[in-house]
């Protein structure tokens, strides 16, 4: 899933300024599992914002809404009954969400309520971690299903660097060496040779080479 | 008398564009640079021009400087971040280049490395204010340095098809003027009273602005020109005096010199790009009479 972290406070306040009409939309996707934008947390931050409204004498106006998901336009038409009645949009979707709703209303302003962080998985009550980078040419069947290119710090593809200590990574004792857990991986599944391939220089054309990325599915279309 | 001097003190300056090699042998840029030795004011080196790899841009600027020639070096964002940026400028002032141009990158993707990773990590303005911020004694991360570099830093304005992205290319230069930019680099020019709208907009930037002299080579080159870059304002007159002409090579070269002379006097100087000709360069400065 997607994963993401709720802004400060005083930065939403500050992004919607003077504006009293508010709609706060959340998702009921990722950002609903990882607790940082369903319908809970549209609730929690709607009851902070009018309470700091109100400690300077004013009240706003906040419409609370939850779609089912804000990257999909079929969800966000069903805030356009209520465009015309905000000022501002406050979007508590990732930022997949925040410009799909831009997309279809391009005459509101709208702002990010939280920070998008990365694809990941949950490790634990309220701890996710991140698995994938995104790069558009997989390659977990060659490191037993665990990715170095998003785990490892360095992104190195063929073992560890000096800095693997006992199964951890220099830059903190809490990080996994990912090439600890890629070996202990391989000879668990008894295909310790698979190690001794040499990954070549990457392929980083299906990352960003040919700038935004689309899949267009003709069969879909 | 130095680049930035005469930049300063408003003489006509020339400058040819030389591409380092895609390899080791110098033999042809040095041969190249010699002929024009004396002859230019300065050297441009692009840095991996069109997104090809070749010999960096440090390594072709401190030739230049070995050849006794005054060299301009390119600087862009897709390859380095900002620590391999801020070391290459800090070597390259040691090494003597004493002028960058921060210029835009071409798309990894149309070059011929298409595989490689991109970093743009610093864009062109990001570039800009970390030049002036190296010249102020710090890094990046606030560091005192130790020993400050100088540079005289140029920036570009790319090509537009209208007036209205004139405007908008404009005022992207003005915000890399107000960052430490101390010249701009114009589109080419083929159309010289076309180029005074430019120019009279430009004027408001305070810099000098160095007009590019891009080589047409051919009938082919000019009318692909006429159809993709309609900024460019290739006329069918100018194809048609080509066309007609008994050297079409020579005329290419005449037509060249003729824009620089037409030039003179209106801009702070120019930048000839010659796209692979760097041994008719020497022609092109005869026809213009510098």
């Amino acid at each position: 899933m997607i994963t993401a972290e709720r802004k400060p406070l005083a930065e939403i306040i500050d992004c919607i300024g003077e504006n009293r009409r508010i709609l706060l939309v959340g998702c009921n996707e990722c950002v609903t599992v990882c607790a940082a934008g369903g319908r809970k947390e549209v609730a929690t931050l709607a009851s902070a914002l009018q309470m700091n409204s109100m400690r300077h004498g004013k009240t706003l106006d906040i419409r609370e809404m939850t779609l089912e998901r804000q990257c999909d336009p079929e969800y966000v038409e069903q805030l356009a009954p209520f465009i015309d009645q905000a000022d501002v949009i406050v979007s508590m979707a990732c930022g997949c969400g925040v410009q799909e709703v831009v997309r279809r209303f391009r005459n509101k302003r709208i702002y990010p309520a939280v920070n998008t962080k990365f694809m990941g998985a949950s490790e634990g009550p309220g701890v996710w971690a991140e698995r994938c980078h995104g790069c558009g040419n997989c390659l977990l069947g060659l490191t037993g299903g665990i990715c170095p290119i998003a785990r490892c710090s360095k992104s190195l593809m063929n073992g560890p660097c000096g800095g693997s200590s006992k199964g951890k990574c220099e830059i903190g004792s809490d990080v996994d060496c990912v090439w600890q857990l890629i070996w202990d991986r391989l000879k668990e599944l008894g295909i310790e040779d698979q190690y001794e391939n040499v990954i070549m220089a990457k392929d980083w054309s299906t990352e960003r080479g040919g700038g935004p990325r689309k899949i267009v599915r003709e069969d879909l279309a | 008398m130095s680049l930035q001097k005469r930049l300063a003190s408003g003489e006509f300056v020339v400058m040819a564009e030389m591409n380092t090699p895609k390899g080791v042998d110098i033999s042809q840029l040095i041969t190249n640079a010699r002929k024009i030795k004396g002859r230019v004011d300065a050297v441009i080196v692009p840095d991996m021009d069109n997104g090809v790899m070749r010999m960096s841009a440090l390594a072709g600027g401190v030739l230049m400087q070995q050849q006794g020639i005054e060299a301009v070096i390119h600087l862009y964002g897709r390859d380095r971040n900002r620590m391999a940026l801020q070391g290459d400028i800090l070597a390259a002032h040691v090494l003597g280049i004493q002028n960058v141009v921060v210029v835009h990158s071409e798309d990894m993707a149309n070059g011929d490395h298409r595989d490689a990773k991109t970093v743009d990590d610093l864009d062109e303005l990001g570039l800009i204010e970390t030049l002036a911020t190296l010249q102020k004694g710090k890094d990046l991360a606030g560091f005192d340095l130790e020993g400050a570099p100088s540079f005289t830093t140029g920036c570009t304005v790319a090509s537009y098809a209208d007036d209205d992205q004139m405007a908008a290319e404009l005022e992207k230069a003005r915000k890399k003027v107000q960052a430490g930019a101390q010249f701009i680099v114009a589109p080419p020019v083929f159309d010289v009273d076309r180029f005074g709208v430019f120019l009279a907009q430009a004027k408001g930037l305070g810099v000098p602005v160095i007009a590019t002299i891009f080589l047409i080579k051919s009938v082919g080159i000019a009318r692909y020109m006429a159809l993709n870059e309609p900024g460019a304002h290739i006329s069918e007159d100018l194809i048609r005096r080509i066309r007609k002409a008994s050297d079409r090579e020579a005329e290419c070269l005449r037509i060249a010199g003729e824009t620089i002379a037409a030039l003179k006097g209106k801009v702070a100087g120019v930048k000839i790009e010659t796209n692979g000709w760097e041994h008719r360069l020497a022609s092109i400065l005869d026809y213009a009479g510098v």
